[in-house]
C-alpha cells in the first residue's frame, strides 16, 4: 500500500495525516459503539455527498438490522443467499461415539448416550469441527441459507447520473447467531466491485464484537459517530480502544452536538489523541428528516465530505 | 419470578432509559435485579448513576477460547510424510482467520477473526495448534441507590463470544435473584437481533419491544418482532419520542393493534430525558413529572403478564 505516515503539530494537537500520493482507492467505516449515534445517517448523507464528484460503493454491514436502504432511495435487487455450512449427517456410518458433540464449542451438537446426535441448525456456526472429529464419516458438508445479499442503485432526479453511488447490504435470516459470517459474504460480494469505484464506505452495527471487527477488518480510516451524553463517552472510548488494537487511523465525530455536554467528548479525544473532525447539530429539521426515513442535507455533512476529501484523500471537493 | 426483556432491534431506541426508570418504579413496591445484556457497550448501571468503580465486585469470565500456534511444531510438518503443503489449518478455518505467509511457509493466524472454533487443531496433523482458554470478559455486580442489585458485563476488547457473556451474566443474576428472592429480573438488551439478543431472550416470560416514530426503528422493530415470534414470547410495546412525528406515531398505534401487541405506554419527545442521562440519573427520578409515564408501563406490564398466566392456568 502507498501509504505513509506523518505526525503534523496543529493547534497544540497531534494529529495523524494520511498522505496519498495518487489516486487511491480509500476505504471508510463509519462506527461509533453505541447504538442510534447517527451511524447511517452519516453514512448514507456522505456517501450522498461524496457521489457528486465520485463514484461511491456505500456497504451497510449492519446485517441484523440494516437501514441504510431505507434512508436513501435506491433500486432493490436480490444478488444472492448467504450461505454457511451446516453438517449433514448419514446415521449409517455413525458409531455413537459422541465426539462430533465434544468438539462443538457452540452447544449446536446434542448427543445423549447410545442415540444418533442431534444438530441444532440456529446454532451451528459453520466451524466444521465436527466433521474433522468424527471417524467415521458420518457427518459430511452440507450448507443452510443465513441471509440475503441486496443492492441498489441511487435514484437520482431525471437528468443526472445514476451510477454514482451503489449500496450494497444484506439481511441475516432472523433466528441466526453467525452475523460475521453475513458481514464477510456482503464484503466479499463488495469486493468484487470495488475497482470501478472511487470511495468505499462501510456502516457498521452497534457494538464493538466479532460483526463489527468483520466489517471494519482492512479498512484505511474509521469514522467514530458519537453523541455528547456520558453513554456515548462512555461506548467511544471502547471502540477507539478496538480501533487501536486494528491499527485503523481514526477521526471522530459528534452527532447531536448541541445536546448534552460537548466536554465529554473533547475529553475522550484529547486523552486519546483522536482528533474530532467534525460536528453535526441537533437540529427539529435533521430530526424530521431522520423520522421520516429521508436523506438529511445540511451544511455539515457537506463540510465532512470535504474534510475527508482534502484531508484524506489529497483531492479537491466541489 | 418473572423476566422481562426490554428489546428494539434498533440502537438508540431508549431501552436503556426505559429498562433504568422502569426497574427503579418497579423497586418502590418489589424485589428487582437488573441485567445489562449489552456486554459490548454496556449502559445500564451509568444510567443508573453507577461507575464501574464503584461496583461491589467484577470477576473474569473465561468462556472464549483461541488457538494458540507453535511454529516448532508446524515446521515439522515438511517432513510429516501425510500431508506436506497441504495447508490443512487454513483449509479448515471457515472464518478466514489463517492466512498462508508464502515467504515463510507457515500460517498466520488473525486473533481478531479466530472464534476459537478449534477446526484447525483438529485438522492439523503435527500439534502445532491448540485451543486455549482466555478470559473473554468479566462480570460485575453493583449495588444501585435505588435498593436493586444491577449485574453487568464487559466484553474484552477484541473477544469474541458475547452470546456466551449473557449466558454467564444471567447465571450470576440468577444466583442472586434466589438470594434476595427477586420477584422480577429485568434484562436490558443489545441492539440488533443477533446472538446476544438472542441469548437476552431464551426462557423469558414476556418482552417489553421500546420504538420510535422513525423508519429505521420501526423496520427494526419488526425484525424484532420476529424474533420474538420465532421463540413465541408474549410481548407488550412502548412508543419512546412519541412526539417527534406525530402521523407516524398513529401509523405505530395501528401496528400494534392489527398485530394484537399491547401497546403499554408512550414516552414523550423531551430534552429533560437528556439532561436525566447527562446528570446520570434515571429519568423518572430526574424528573418527578415523569413518574406517571412509567409507573403506566409498569401497571399495564404487570396486568398483561397476569392476563396471560391467567389464561396459560385456564
Amino acid at each position: 500500500m502507498a501509504w505513509e505516515w506523518g505526525e503534523e503539530e496543529e493547534d497544540n494537537k497531534i494529529v495523524c495525516i494520511i498522505f496519498n500520493p495518487g489516486k487511491h482507492l480509500m476505504k471508510i467505516a463509519i462506527t461509533g459503539g453505541k447504538g442510534g449515534t447517527g451511524k447511517s445517517t452519516i453514512s448514507t448523507a456522505l456517501a450522498m455527498e461524496l457521489s457528486h464528484e465520485h463514484k461511491v460503493l456505500l456497504i451497510d454491514a449492519d446485517v441484523e438490522c440494516p437501514d441504510d436502504h431505507i434512508i436513501l432511495p435506491t433500486t432493490r435487487e436480490k444478488v444472492k443467499n448467504v450461505h454457511a455450512m451446516l453438517p449433514s449427517f448419514n446415521p449409517e456410518n455413525c458409531s455413537k461415539c459422541g465426539s462430533c458433540s465434544e468438539v462443538c464449542r457452540e452447544n449446536a451438537v446434542v448427543f445423549i448416550k447410545d442415540k444418533y446426535p442431534f444438530i441444532i441448525s440456529r446454532q451451528c456456526n459453520g466451524c466444521g469441527a465436527c466433521l474433522l472429529a468424527c471417524p467415521s464419516s458420518a457427518l459430511k458438508e452440507g450448507q443452510q441459507v443465513i441471509g440475503t445479499i441486496y443492492q441498489g442503485q441511487h435514484q437520482q432526479p431525471p437528468g443526472r447520473n445514476s451510477n454514482n453511488l451503489l449500496l450494497v447490504w444484506s439481511e441475516m435470516d432472523v433466528g441466526c447467531e453467525s452475523t460475521s459470517l453475513v458481514v464477510n459474504a456482503t464484503r466479499e460480494y463488495a469486493a468484487s466491485m470495488v475497482s470501478e469505484y472511487d470511495h468505499v464506505l462501510i456502516d457498521t452495527a452497534a457494538g464493538t464484537h466479532c460483526n463489527v471487527i468483520s466489517a471494519m477488518m482492512g479498512v484505511d480510516l474509521a469514522l467514530a459517530v458519537t453523541e455528547p451524553t456520558p453513554l456515548g463517552k462512555h461506548d467511544l472510548k471502547l471502540i477507539l480502544q478496538l480501533l487501536k488494537i486494528m491499527k485503523i487511523p481514526t477521526q471522530i465525530i459528534v452527532n447531536k452536538s448541541t445536546i448534552g455536554d460537548s466536554n465529554l467528548i473533547e475529553e475522550v479525544s484529547r486523552d486519546n489523541s483522536v482528533p474530532l473532525i467534525q460536528e453535526i447539530p441537533y437540529e427539529r429539521e435533521i430530526l424530521k428528516k431522520h423520522s421520516r426515513g429521508q436523506l438529511v442535507i445540511h451544511k455539515t455533512i457537506e463540510e465532512l465530505a470535504n474534510t475527508i476529501t482534502v484531508k484524506f484523500l489529497g483531492g479537491t471537493h466541489k | 419470578m418473572k423476566t422481562i426483556t426490554i428489546l428494539s432491534g434498533k440502537g438508540g431506541a431508549g431501552k436503556s432509559t426505559l429498562t433504568a426508570s422502569l426497574s427503579v418504579t418497579l423497586a418502590n413496591k418489589n424485589k428487582v435485579v437488573a441485567i445489562d445484556c449489552d456486554a459490548d457497550a454496556p449502559n445500564l448501571a451509568l444510567v443508573l448513576g453507577l461507575d464501574e468503580e464503584n461496583f461491589d465486585s467484577w470477576e473474569p469470565l473465561t468462556t472464549g477460547a483461541k488457538i494458540q500456534f507453535s511454529k516448532d511444531k508446524c515446521k515439522s510438518l515438511k517432513f510429516c510424510p501425510n500431508c506436506p503443503g497441504l495447508q490443512k489449518c487454513m483449509n479448515a478455518c471457515n472464518f478466514s482467520a489463517i492466512t498462508w505467509n508464502t515467504e515463510e511457509d507457515l500460517p498466520e493466524i488473525n486473533e481478531l477473526l479466530c472464534v476459537g472454533c478449534g477446526a484447525c487443531q483438529l485438522a492439523c496433523p503435527t500439534g502445532a495448534l491448540t485451543l486455549k482458554k482466555v478470559e473473554n470478559a468479566r462480570i460485575g455486580v453493583g449495588k444501585t441507590q435505588y435498593g436493586f442489585p444491577i449485574i453487568s458485563g464487559q466484553l474484552k476488547i477484541g473477544e469474541s463470544g458475547s452470546g456466551n457473556v449473557v449466558n454467564a451474566l444471567r447465571m450470576k443474576a440468577s444466583e442472586i435473584a434466589e438470594d434476595i428472592q427477586a420477584d422480577y429480573m429485568i434484562l436490558d438488551a443489545a441492539a440488533g437481533v443477533g446472538c446476544p439478543v438472542i441469548a437476552s431472550l431464551r426462557g423469558i416470560d414476556y418482552v417489553i419491544l421500546i420504538t420510535e416514530p422513525t423508519s429505521a426503528a420501526f423496520w427494526d422493530l419488526k425484525r424484532a418482532i420476529e424474533l420474538v415470534d420465532h421463540f413465541n414470547i408474549p410481548c407488550g410495546a412502548v412508543i419512546n419520542r412519541w412526539g417527534i412525528n406525530k402521523d407516524f406515531t398513529y401509523q405505530l398505534q395501528d401496528y400494534f393493534q392489527t398485530n394484537n401487541i399491547p401497546l403499554l405506554g408512550m414516552i414523550p419527545y423531551d430534552t429533560r430525558f437528556i439532561e436525566a442521562l447527562v446528570n446520570l440519573k434515571p429519568a423518572v427520578v430526574y424528573e418527578p413529572n415523569f413518574k406517571t409515564i412509567f409507573e403506566d408501563i409498569m401497571n399495564n406490564c404487570l396486568l398483561n403478564l397476569q392476563e396471560i398466566s391467567n389464561a396459560i392456568s385456564q
